[in-house]
């Protein structure tokens, strides 16, 4: 019973990913959850779905992802990844690693943990991929042109999520740092320092608020500080009028995620220059 | 439970919630609890692809630049025909969600009649906040073009990824 209706939720959940996509290319993907943690004893399921209109083939993998300091996500080679990434990639076992699905097909991908005897407390990470691999007779739109060069670039592309494995008791806390509105290439960005302590990463949701205004100025959910940094910047493009908004004293709130009780992280006044 | 199983979960969900109902109904003294985890989820899709349309090579190496917007800009020398777009994908997920994009910064492609190029990739943004309808990013590039290319179909492929944190 249980499962069933687990599987109905799943399946909901798929099925509002694909009521939304606007395109319809081979090789377009949903994946759900975003994000998996788990603590050893128990595995879980990653649902994958094909939401192009052809028939898809993807390949799942596993990959080592090291956040930098600018807050983004660094791949790093398997023959470059340290002994404690190299204990993440082999505790992590799922199945399958390579499907292809008709389109609106879902397909669950088990993901269980096989911890080593010994291993020590702390939290181990990889990023599992998603990766559509294109089909080489579709993917050709060149036409050959007399005396011409055509181009035909085909993009293979996918989804990571973090899958985590947190082995002992572990703890982490977060400081909200400085806070400014920078001008970037594509338009203005609201920034700021987010300093982190502890061994394990923490995670949640971020909210802008101008005191006295109960209509948050922003809202950006999902902000992680993984563990190999002990700060990252937080950098996120904003329209102009919001930009010039934000100038001036704010409340940002750092929360936790919502599905574990949205507690705070940490909580600053900035003044926003 | 896996592939076709999944359609088969949905009829038997909706036909084991009314059975539980009925259940309920009769026996005053039964209890049932029903549970559905609704999964965030995301979603990518491909909306187009990168082209450099046409480019008829000239007697000295030069550039062909597609830039993020999908405006070219064709080097002296060239002569460039067709229309050139940008790479878009369009994502979809919880409204407020950032996620990190990104992928290769180069993509060599090999000639149908030999040779070779290299082109130079650029990303709109290294990371997007989604709205309520989700949101984008584009791929432009710089295509280097050597003097007196081999003309011929030149293809090749590069990585793209969406990266939840």
């Amino acid at each position: 019973m249980f499962r069933f209706l687990k599987a109905f939720g799943l399946f909901i959940a798929a099925a509002f990913g694909t009521a939304v996509s606007p395109a319809l290319a081979a090789g377009d993907l949903l994946v759900a959850p975003t994000r998996v943690i788990l603590d050893g004893s128990r595995g879980t399921e990653v649902v994958l779905n094909n939401i192009g209109a052809e028939p898809a083939t993807y390949r799942i993998s596993l990959e080592i992802k090291r956040m930098t300091a600018e807050g983004g996500l660094d791949e790093i080679a398997e023959e470059n990844v340290t002994p404690a990434e190299r204990t993440a990639l082999d505790m992590i076992a799922f199945s399958p690693r390579r499907v292809t699905l008709p389109p609106n097909q879902p397909q669950v991908v088990r993901v269980g943990v096989r911890l080593p005897e010994g291993t020590p407390p702390g939290e181990y990470r990889a990023h599992m991929l998603f990766r559509s691999i294109p089909d080489a007779a579709s993917a050709t739109e060149a036409k050959p042109a007399t005396g011409g060069v055509s181009i035909a670039l085909t993009p293979i592309y996918g989804i990571t999520i973090p899958v985590i494995v947190r082995v002992g008791d572990l703890g982490a806390a977060a400081v909200i740092g400085e806070a400014w509105v920078s001008d970037t290439p594509d338009g203005p960005a609201f920034n700021f320092d987010l300093a982190r302590s502890g061994n394990r990463s923490v995670y949640g949701d971020i909210e802008v608020t101008r005191p006295g205004v109960a209509e948050p100025l922003l809202v950006a959910r999902g902000i992680a500080v993984y563990p190999e940094v002990a700060q990252r910047k937080v950098s996120l493009r904003v329209p102009d009028e919001l930009a010039a908004k934000l100038k001036g004293p704010v409340r940002i709130r750092y929360s936790e995620d919502r599905e574990i009780g949205g507690g705070t992280i940490d909580e600053a006044e900035r003044v926003v220059k | 439970m896996r592939n076709f199983g999944m359609k088969r979960a949905l009829v038997g969900a909706a036909i084991a919630a009314f059975a539980m109902n009925a259940s309920a109904a009769h026996a005053a003294s039964a209890t049932g609890t029903a549970t559905a985890k609704i999964l965030r989820q995301i979603t990518l899709t491909k909306t187009s692809d990168l082209q450099y349309a046409t480019i008829i090579s000239g007697a000295t190496a030069s550039t062909v630049a597609v830039s993020t917007a999908g405006a070219a800009t064709c080097g002296a020398g060239l002569t460039c025909t067709g229309t050139t777009t940008a790479g878009s994908f369009d994502v979809q997920g919880t409204s407020g969600a950032v996620v990190l994009v990104g992928g290769d910064s180069s993509v060599t492609l090999n000639g149908s009649l030999g040779g070779t190029m290299t082109s130079t990739l650029s990303y709109s943004a290294p990371n997007i906040t989604l709205g309520a309808t989700g949101g984008s990013f584009q791929v432009g590039g710089t295509l280097s073009v050597g003097a007196n290319q081999a003309s011929g179909d030149y293809s090749g492929s590069f990585n793209v990824t969406a990266n939840y944190q």
